[in-house]
């Protein structure tokens, strides 16, 4: 419960008031001062000292001072009168009420029209800040194309002082030539039938072109060129340099390479060569070399030479059991495939080779030339001719140069017109 | 680095453009006049002749051939006659005087495919020893002609019999100091860089760097060689210092990857050697500065002399286009003028400014 502070003093002027309040030792802030038209209010705990006053006040103007223990009320009238007491005597308790009410409200409202209007001037104020910074951007760019322009006109106005000058220095330099011609062409009558019959061959080019324009002019600079030629060396003798163009692993530019899929070739032959597909629980009993893929495959070949194509057919299959990567494997158990006539086999063997040999690149060539033309010839061999053709086009495309395939892809030609024209 | 302002600006004078593809342009030396090379949508060749005059180009003569023109260059005539040689996409080389340009001063077959680089020495009062023009073709091979020996070349550098033949991309003279020495470079699609000496008719120096070699250029074509640039596809160039040759190194080299796509062309600024301007395949020119170092050569661990390359800054770039800017050139008159053409049809006038300060 607060207590009441009732021991202030006023006095009053016809326009303002003047009231004293002891604050009995508490501090006071502005914070704790309320103050509208009608109503004051004073709150330090746990003081509490409240004001109905007599008439409305201008509480703008008014003004608070604390200091010594005291506050210090100057509130102006709004109207200039004499007031019989400082508070609203004999206000009910509703009055009362309903004035401190209104008060608040007030004061409520006041402080909103107060953020509001701050609101406003700063709005104001940023785009006043903005349109500065404009300018003075708007200012500088000018500044800057103002110096270009000014350099643009002072080098047009150079360039064609330049032009002048060269004007008048040959005209300078015609009229020079003039003077001196009309002197010399008298030593030079007798002079020029022995020069120009001496120049005549090499000049010859030059001097028919010459002759046809003026006589001074013409004159005037053969002689000046015989001078020349007379001062130059005479031509170098021919002579040829044979150059040699910078090799690489793959002979293109850079800009021609296809490094990317050559590099890929290299990777995957490089991988092949290490996977080992096999189970070696299986083959346990076979002997160290056995089990090389690589030795397996030149024993492949050794009995395709000897014509042993079984035998053959057996190392490949061991090996490809061992390392199902290498395309060669394949290759060469399609042709002994071919030579046992297993047809289906062999073009199995030869698609599955062509596969491994993507991407195609100069270096395996020749193996898919190998694959389409093994291919080619079991399709053939199976009667399907369509099949076989595409086959020996496309090692045609690879190497243009062969004259097997060429003779061969002829007569498949021929053979499929052959059956066209018979159903 | 300076602020942006303080650095060299490239100002784009006049732009200028044309009905056909435009594949070289040069200035005239001596004077406001610049020339256009190319080729017209009917497959014929285009020679037009511009002045500058104030704001604009105005055209003082189209001249048109039978084939396509690929280059040319006024290098190897004297300052009185100015002949203009070109070639064309047909391997022709040939000699015009712009006065009377129905018929060439010279003309051969020169090479059996399109040439695509050509360049001359000798003429223009710079440097001495006789005029010789040097072209590389398609076909491999790289000629050297000399304007006063008919329809046979005086050097020719061709593959060996049997070898697989890469084109010839760029050729470029120097060492061109006295009567006697002279050198040909000359860059290919394959990365090749070949420096032939022409007093010793021999292979003195070659090189690989990888990318197709677009455009090569010495800093003067008139002293003791001293720089090389060589650019290339993929946005790289490489500068070589040329006064120290180690026997198995080779040239020192210094290398900068200045923007994604191709560097079409490197040309050196007349009045300093050490500036240059590569233009690029997305439309851009960058201006460069090289430094050389403290020491331009050392001595390796067998006691044999090695060069040291210097380093190379980005003065300026800008863009001009969205099409490659295929040839540039700079004015041998007026500091900091050059022109540059564009696969868009346009050539254009540009102003360097600041380069006295540098």
């Amino acid at each position: 419960m607060p207590l009441w502070l009732r021991e202030h003093r006023w006095h009053q002027t016809r326009t303002a008031v003047f009231l004293s309040l002891p604050l009995r030792g508490a501090r006071a802030a502005p914070a704790n001062i309320f103050c509208t038209e009608r109503y004051l209010k004073v709150s330090v705990p746990p003081f509490l000292f409240e004001a109905i006053l007599y008439a409305d006040i201008d509480d703008k103007s008014s003004t608070a001072k604390i200091g010594n223990g005291n506050i210090f009320f100057t509130l102006y009238k709004k109207e200039p009168a004499m007031w019989d007491s400082l508070t609203l005597e004999n206000a009910d308790k509703e009055k009362l009420q309903y004035i401190r009410e209104n008060a608040v409200l007030k004061a409520q409202e006041r402080a909103k029209e107060e953020t509001e209007a701050k609101k406003v001037t700063k709005q104001e104020h940023k785009k006043y800040a903005l349109e500065a910074t404009m300018k003075v951007e708007e200012a500088e760019r000018k500044r800057i194309e103002d110096l270009k322009e000014k350099e643009r006109q002072r080098i047009t106005e150079e360039l064609e002082l330049w032009k002048k000058q060269q004007k008048e220095a040959a005209k300078y330099k015609s009229i020079q030539k003039e003077g001196e011609l009309h002197q010399e062409i008298q030593q030079l009558e007798e002079r020029k039938d022995e020069k120009m019959n001496k120049t005549r061959v090499p000049n010859e080019v030059t001097s028919k072109t010459r002759l046809k324009p003026t006589k001074g002019h013409g004159s005037c600079s053969i002689f000046s060129q015989n001078l020349k030629e007379e001062q130059l060396p005479a031509p170098r003798s021919a002579a040829t340099i044979k150059v040699n163009f910078t090799p690489r692993v793959f002979p293109t530019a850079l800009r021609e390479s296809r490094v990317a899929e050559e590099e890929e070739w290299l990777h995957k032959q490089a991988e092949a060569r290490r996977t080992i597909t096999a189970d070696l629980s299986e083959l346990e009993d076979l002997k160290e070399e056995e089990k090389n893929p690589d030795w397996l495959k030149d024993k492949g070949n050794k009995m395709f030479a000897m014509g042993n194509y079984l035998a053959a057919v057996n190392a490949y299959n061991l090996a490809v059991r061992l390392n199902n990567k290498l395309p060669l494997l394949y290759l060469n158990r399609a042709a002994c495939h071919l030579k046992l006539r297993n047809l289906h086999k062999a073009i199995e063997d030869s698609s599955k080779a062509l596969e491994l040999l993507t991407p195609p690149v100069p270096d395996n060539e020749s193996a898919r030339v190998k694959g389409f033309v093994r291919r080619g010839t079991a399709f053939c061999q199976l009667e399907l001719y369509t099949e076989g053709l595409q086959d020996y086009e496309a090692a045609l495309k690879i190497d243009p140069k062969n004259k097997n395939i060429e003779k061969d892809a002829e007569k498949i030609r021929y053979l499929i017109q052959g059956t066209m024209q018979g159903s | 680095s300076a602020p942006s302002l303080e650095r060299p600006q490239v100002v784009s004078h006049v732009q200028q453009s044309l009905s056909y593809t435009v594949f070289d342009c040069k200035w005239v030396p001596r004077s406001a006049r610049l020339l256009c090379l190319g080729s017209a949508a009917r497959g014929t060749g285009v020679v037009q002749l511009y002045e500058l005059r104030g704001a604009r180009l105005e055209l003082l003569r189209e001249i048109e051939k039978p084939k396509p023109i690929k280059c040319g260059t006024f290098g190897a005539t004297s300052l009185q006659q100015r002949y203009l040689a070109t070639g064309d996409f047909d391997g022709n080389l040939n000699i015009w005087n712009l006065e009377a340009p129905e018929i060439p001063v010279y003309s051969v077959k020169g090479h059996k495919e399109i040439i695509n680089s050509i360049d001359g020495v000798g003429g223009l009062g710079i440097g001495e020893g006789a005029p010789e023009i040097v072209t590389g073709s398609r076909d491999g091979t790289v000629k050297v002609w000399d304007p006063r020996q008919k329809d046979t070349p005086v050097a020719n550098m061709e593959p060996v019999q049997g070898e697989s033949k890469r084109d010839c991309w760029t050729v470029a003279f120097g060492n061109a100091y006295n009567q006697e020495e002279r050198v040909v470079c000359a860059g290919y699609d394959n990365g090749d860089i070949k420096l032939f000496d022409l007093k010793t008719m021999s292979l003195r120096w070659e090189n690989n760097i990888k990318n197709g070699v677009c455009s090569v250029e010495f800093d003067r074509k008139d002293i003791n060689m001293n720089k090389l640039v060589a650019t290339s596809l993929e946005g790289k160039f490489h500068v070589f210092d040329m006064r120290t040759q180690h026997p198995t190194k080779g040239f020192a080299s210094v290398s900068e990857k200045a923007q994604k796509s191709t560097i079409w062309q490197v040309r050196h600024l007349p009045q300093n050697r050490d500036i240059f301007m590569t233009s690029g395949g997305s439309g851009s020119l960058h201006l460069w500065k090289y430094e050389y170092p403290a020491q331009r050569s050392k001595k390796d661990s067998e006691g044999a002399e090695m060069g040291v390359a210097g380093s190379v800054t980005l003065l300026q770039n800008v863009t001009l286009s969205t099409q490659p800017i295929s040839s540039l050139d700079w004015s041998p008159d007026k500091k900091g003028l050059c022109v540059c053409g564009a696969f868009d049809q346009t050539v254009r006038v540009l102003i360097v400014t600041k380069l006295n300060k540098i």
